[in-house]
């Protein structure tokens, strides 16, 4: 399953072209912090090609935050910047208090992608599970756009199914695209093909997508929209991409 | 997560009884230890019986569960002082614990 990241250098260096998505991303150090784990948990923020493991700047999110038990607390003025593959990003060490989910979530500043000419804003989040109490696994916090999970996202095995709704503007929305990447934290995957770096999947008329992990290890989902509005460029009025992603870990089948 | 595996496994050896469907939470306040319990279903237990451990594995309290899934006593500094282990038995097969450290009871003792 796991090649050498060798391998991928190589093919894309061959190819002369590259299929890098973009991934807003917060990594928990465990998504199911136990209380012998201790009482905080521990988040990388960052922006990057998450397979390829090319970082960029993460500059200060418009808004970072924590929901727990139906409360939403502001978390921005929280955040430590810190070098993450190798590109500005940030850290928090965040204190679990009560059982429950928490759902971490970031609004980034738009970033503008000029080969894709248009502006980029990926609404991320992640949930965290606090001394075996799962309840608000399901939470739906209301962003702009975002993946509702309908299989819990945290506790699931390699190989497992991950289902999720696609919400825009409050909406599911049919037949959304979904690219899917894994975190190649270690630089050991590589793939027989470029077409393999990135993963799209497409939701039913429902809004709803699966996708079946063929790893261990942390997976990112990205539903793709356009806005209605544009933004400008340089005087010119642009696209605007919204992505709903959210991150995933799938544990190690150990028999 | 994968310590919890470990740990799980001992205490299961040791009690035979060990179930992971009775959540038990328990923290300080104002003096006071407030334990918390809950299936995972999310149902609260109605009964059961609460045995409070200190350092030593010696129980040095019993006692019932009250109706709304959580009981509370005073905190003993002297019994308290190396932590107290909180266990929870509500049945066969749902049984459950909290650890109570000496940190979480210096930081509950400062709110």
């Amino acid at each position: 399953m796991k090649k050498t990241f060798a391998a991928t250098v190589a093919l894309t260096a061959l190819s002369g072209t590259t299929a890098l998505a973009h991934y807003g991303m917060i990594i928990p150090n465990d998504p199911m912090i136990s209380q012998e784990d201790g009482r905080s948990v521990q988040l990388e923020m960052s922006f990057s090609h998450p397979f390829e493991l090319l970082g960029m700047e993460l500059v200060e999110p418009v808004s970072f935050t924590v929901t727990h038990a139906g409360e939403t607390t502001d978390l921005l003025g929280d955040l430590t910047a810190a070098q993450i593959m190798g590109q500005p990003g940030y850290t928090l060490d965040y204190p679990l208090e009560r059982p429950g989910t928490y759902v971490f979530a970031m609004e980034p500043q738009p970033y503008w992608e000029p080969a894709e000419d248009s502006y980029i804003v990926h609404y991320t989040k992640t949930y965290v599970s606090a001394f075996d109490d799962d309840e608000g696994w399901d939470t739906e916090l209301g962003l702009r756009t975002e993946i509702v999970p309908l299989s819990k996202p945290f506790g699931l095995w390699e190989g497992n199914v991950f289902q999720g709704t696609v919400m825009l503007e409050g909406e599911p929305v049919p037949y959304a695209e979904v690219e899917v990447e894994y975190y190649n934290e270690d630089g050991e995957a590589s793939v027989p093909s470029e077409l393999m770096i990135t993963q799209t999947v497409k939701a039913d008329a429902n809004g709803v997508f699966t996708y079946a992990a063929p790893t261990d290890g942390w997976w990112g989902f990205a539903a793709l929209n356009t806005a209605p509005e544009t933004m400008a460029f340089e005087g010119e009025e642009k696209a605007v991409e919204l992505g709903a992603v959210i991150w995933v870990e799938f544990e190690e089948w150990d028999d | 997560m994968r310590r919890l595996f470990a740990a799980l496994a001992v205490v299961a050896f040791a009690t035979a009884a060990q179930a992971h469907n009775l959540n038990v939470f328990a923290f300080v306040e104002d003096g006071t230890v407030v334990v918390e319990t809950k299936f995972s279903t999310g149902k609260i237990p109605v009964s059961g019986e609460v045995r409070v451990l200190n350092a030593a594995s010696e129980v040095v309290l019993t006692l019932p569960l009250q109706e709304d899934g959580t009981v509370r006593f005073p905190l003993d500094p002297d019994a308290a002082s190396g932590g107290l282990t909180i266990e929870v038995m509500t049945g066969e097969g749902h049984d459950d614990y909290w650890i109570l450290t000496p940190e979480d009871i210096a930081n509950g003792s400062e709110s």
